[in-house]
């Protein structure tokens, strides 16, 4: 009995040796590419529908890292950079309230409309990087959202103010700017509401109608579908998603005082990578009319190229408010962590 | 010649252990403590972090979410070890192997279980709403203090349950007679000489439950939310998010010395009750839905169970019905989608390896941590139990250590230690594997330790003077004798490897992911009924795992014992 004890751990241990081995997928003899991203980024489908381009335009392959949200693995980058070296040659998804960690770490090259010929079809006023070490690829705008099945339409708040009404006691779920760039997002637009003095006492009177302050969007999206209060933090294009994919109308959005908050996510090319020319044109046909077109409904954003094609219902049922909020990039800068460090310790209790 | 060679063989296996230990668990543990707390700069930031308003609160909060876990867990698992052990009833021994069961779920399929059932919009509250005609949802259990705790004890009762029950069933029941016969009642027979022998079990249930919570992180961040957040998962956001890796060692330091501390009381807890168990014969057993009692009692009891079927199994099962259900057209309507999802090839991309890749690595990682850990715990169990050794507490201490490390810390340590030569090997299995046997080796030893005690002396003594060699003893007296604990051992290792989301997080590089963490990117891609299917599968394949364990352990354990 010990003996076949013995050997049955010992071809347990093979199989788990040889099973265990990493599987190498593709052996070309060039390095591919790796590109630091957001893990929705590759879960959603961008990263399939980029890989195959780039191979069609360089016949070389891309190797994706995502194995975290965008803050994340920025925060991943820049700390393998000061320990010794990064893989990465470049990045999907700085979003533009980041750009300032982006810079202060120096971890992006400077780019041109030369480097990136496709950077011309990129409208200005969603170009936030004056110095283009991040070239945005997608956009959108974070509000309100709601299920029209738990709550009536007729009720739902339309201004800062109404959402502070106890009616909406535990209705809201919004997400932690610490970890997430939506819930960053809607602790600077009540920034830009209320003012730097304001905002901790809005934030105090809002803590009641919040049921739950989530790591990430994701997250807090599904407690949403789940029907745990009928209102969060989210995308202005997630109603369009609810008509396309669930082939329902009760997921819909609501612009608070007819404002939205800006987001817009960049990319760019690591310094110190030792493949500058494929990384720039990695970025090149991310900004594609192909790759741009096939964004919406993979990314479920705004493509920010002005060539990309977007069917009719996409275009229908997107929220795009007339006067969208973004505070000026120095200001965010220079007192993000500020900001943050007092809405931990005082609104967060 | 032959002597020397053996001496040298056994000096070499003993030191097998060690030197694991030493590489892949001290090193990293070392150049983390040296980060920081090892500079100038390291003690200027033990003392703002210790001076903090905020850290005093998350330190307050984690210490009373910690005790009313513990208490939780205690109130829930001593009952149901007494019915497992009193009781008989069928499906007694699949009810036994599957209490490991909610050990081993990854903190993700947990959250998205309490969220189906306990949650605004829960079956529990929905329930209600429909029996008593309410508006609003009556119970609002997650998002707060109970809920985290309830999740704890979900998580930790089942050890509670596991530890003491063991014990019970081997308690003779003439302690008890006795006392009754001398005219105790029941309830004092209980207190005064039941509860006393079961004490150590409980005790060093509760440690670990404690232990566990103390250090619990994701559960706390997906139903705390913000508002609640403990020690760990600040280290957590400083780390991963806030790249101030000084400040996040620093934290990391200090909490690990609080947990070190209770993992020292732990261990001198089981020193001190260690002699005080014995192994009696199997305890008779009543059937558990037979007459006789008391209607209170009874519905006390029946209630009781509900109660634990509805926090154990009620997530579980919610998650499986959640699996086959998906939205569409404002209603919800049940779909296999979310399983071909799992199994389509083109699905692969999405999470960076097949699914089902997945399942063969969550596999192969679990058999190889089983394995090591299995080794290495025997063997520092052997030369805990040898009473002469010298120095025997410190290498208690030293490998039970790994307790009392979360795996925030150490998947963070180990990333910061083997990215460059002589040993790169972060982002590959082997790191994976290595944090997974640091983890599960203080189980292994837990389990062996007190079985290889009992063998010490008369039978290894005996098998020697008859002249067997030190290799031939272990090899025909102590291994037959010890088959059940390595079974149980290996259990706990396979669980632990299987189960472990926060470190494997950190350290899988695509291709290497394992069960949770294609949960983790599944749920992060709003693939909600994928994610569900996903769970559902590990959970299966687990309770299968476990349920062929505990019969093959069965079989063995009747044989030679």
């Amino acid at each position: 009995m010990t003996r076949r004890w013995t050997a049955l751990a010992l071809v347990l241990g093979l199989v788990g040796l040889v099973l265990g081995q990493p599987t190498v997928s593709s052996a070309q003899s060039e390095e591919p590419l790796t590109v630091y991203t957001y893990d929705s980024f590759v879960s959603f489908g961008a990263a399939d529908v980029i890989t195959s381009a780039f191979q069609e335009a360089t016949g070389r392959d891309v190797r994706f890292v995502a194995t975290a949200d965008s803050r994340t693995m920025l925060s991943r980058l820049i700390s393998e950079r000061d320990s010794g070296g990064t893989p990465a040659d470049a990045f999907v998804g700085v979003e533009v309230n980041d750009l300032g960690t982006a810079r202060e770490n120096d971890v992006f090259q400077r780019l041109s409309e030369k480097d990136v010929p496709n950077l011309q079809s990129v409208p200005d006023d969603i170009r936030f990087d004056p110095e283009n070490r991040l070239i945005p690829y997608e956009h959108g705008f974070i509000t309100l959202v709601y299920d029209s099945e738990q709550i009536d339409p007729a009720d739902v708040p339309r201004t800062f103010d109404e959402l502070l009404d106890e009616r909406y006691r535990d209705s809201l779920i919004v997400e932690d700017p610490r970890t997430s760039s939506p819930g960053l997002s809607f602790l600077l637009w009540t920034i830009a509401q209320r003012g730097e003095d304001g905002y901790i006492e809005y934030w105090q009177q809002l803590m009641p109608n919040v049921l739950t302050i989530t790591q990430g969007w994701s997250q807090a999206f599904g407690l949403f579908t789940d029907g745990e209060a009928p209102m969060m933090v989210s995308f202005s294009t997630d109603h369009t998603f609810d008509v396309i994919v669930n082939d329902s109308d009760h997921i819909r959005v609501r612009t608070l005082d007819d404002q939205a908050y800006r987001t817009i996510f960049g990319m760019g090319v690591v310094r110190g990578t030792d493949q500058p020319d494929l990384a720039r044109e990695f970025l090149n046909v991310v900004l594609s009319s192909d790759v741009q077109s096939q964004l919406s409904e993979t990314e479920w954003m705004i493509p920010a190229s002005d060539n990309a094609r977007v069917r009719n219902v996409w275009w229908q049922n997107v929220v795009v408010p007339d006067d969208p909020v973004l505070l000026p990039s120095e200001r965010v800068t220079e007192n993000l962590d500020d900001w943050v460090d007092r809405w931990v310790r005082e609104a967060l209790p | 010649m032959t002597r020397a060679w053996t001496r040298l063989g056994r000096a070499a296996v003993f030191a097998l252990p060690l030197l694991f230990l030493g590489i892949f668990f001290y090193v990293p543990l070392g150049g983390l403590i040296v980060r920081g707390i090892g500079s100038p700069e390291g003690l200027t930031r033990v003392w703002e972090l210790v001076s903090d308003p905020y850290i005093q609160r998350v330190a307050r909060f984690t210490v009373v979410q910690a005790l009313l876990s513990t208490l939780a867990s205690v109130a829930i698992g001593l009952p149901l070890a007494y019915v497992l052990a009193t009781y008989r009833f069928p499906g007694q021994r699949l009810v036994r192997s599957l209490t490991i069961v909610p050990f081993t779920l990854p903190p993700i399929t947990v959250a998205l279980g309490f969220v189906l059932v306990f949650g605004n919009a829960g079956i529990v509250n929905e329930t209600l709403m429909a029996i008593f005609n309410l508006e609003r949802p009556p119970l609002s259990i997650l998002y707060s203090l109970t809920g985290i705790v309830m999740a704890h004890a979900f998580y930790n009762a089942p050890i509670v349950t596991r530890f003491t029950a063991a014990a019970w069933e081997r308690l003779s029941p003439s302690y008890e007679e006795t006392a009754r016969a001398l005219g105790a009642s029941p309830r004092r027979a209980f207190f005064n000489i039941t509860l006393p022998m079961l004490a150590p079990s409980v005790v060093s249930g509760a440690t670990l439950a404690f232990i566990y919570s103390f250090l619990s992180f994701p559960i706390v961040l997906a139903l705390g939310g913000a508002r609640f957040s403990t020690l760990e998962v600040e280290i957590y956001r400083q780390a991963i998010v806030g790249i101030n890796y000084g400040e996040a060692a620093t934290l990391a330091t200090l909490v690990l010395v609080i947990a070190l501390a209770f993992t020292v009381g732990y261990l001198a807890i089981e020193r001190r009750y260690a002699r005080q168990v014995r192994l009696e014969a199997p305890r008779p057993k009543r059937l558990l839905f037979s007459g006789g009692w008391t209607a209170l009692r009874r519905v006390g009891l029946y209630g009781f169970l509900a109660l634990s079927v509805l926090l154990f199994v009620g997530p579980m099962l919610a998650v499986l019905v959640d699996s086959v259900s998906k939205p569409w057209q404002n209603t919800v309507a049940f779909s296999l989608e979310g399983y071909r999802d799992v199994f389509a090839r083109g699905f692969s991309s999405l999470i960076g390896a097949s699914p089902l890749q997945s399942v063969i690595n969550s596999f192969s990682f679990a058999g190889v941590t089983m394995l090591v850990a299995l080794v290495c715990g025997t063997i520092i169990a052997f030369l805990l139990a040898q009473r002469r050794l010298r120095g025997r507490r410190a290498l208690e201490t030293l490998a039970m250590a790994p307790l009392a490390i979360s795996s925030v810390a150490l998947g963070l340590a180990l990333l910061r230690v083997f990215n460059r030569p002589p040993l790169d090997i972060s982002g590959t299995w082997v790191a994976i594997v290595v944090a997974h046997v640091a983890l599960a080796i203080p189980f292994v030893i837990r389990v062996l330790r007190p079985a290889l005690e009992r063998l010490e002396g008369n039978l290894t003594d005996a098998a020697r003077s008859l002249g067997a060699s030190p290799w031939r003893a272990t090899r025909d007296v102590r291994l037959p004798l010890i088959q059940g604990s390595l079974l149980t051992g290996a259990a706990f290792a396979f669980a632990i490897s299987i189960a472990e989301t926060s470190a494997t997080l950190m350290l899988a590089q695509p291709g290497l992911l394992t069960m949770p963490v294609a949960v983790y990117h599944l749920l992060a891609a709003r693939q909600f009924g994928a994610a569900s299917a996903m769970s559902v599968i590990m959970m299966a394949v687990l309770a299968l795992a476990f349920m062929v364990i505990d019969r093959f352990g069965d079989r063995t354990f009747r044989r030679y014992l």
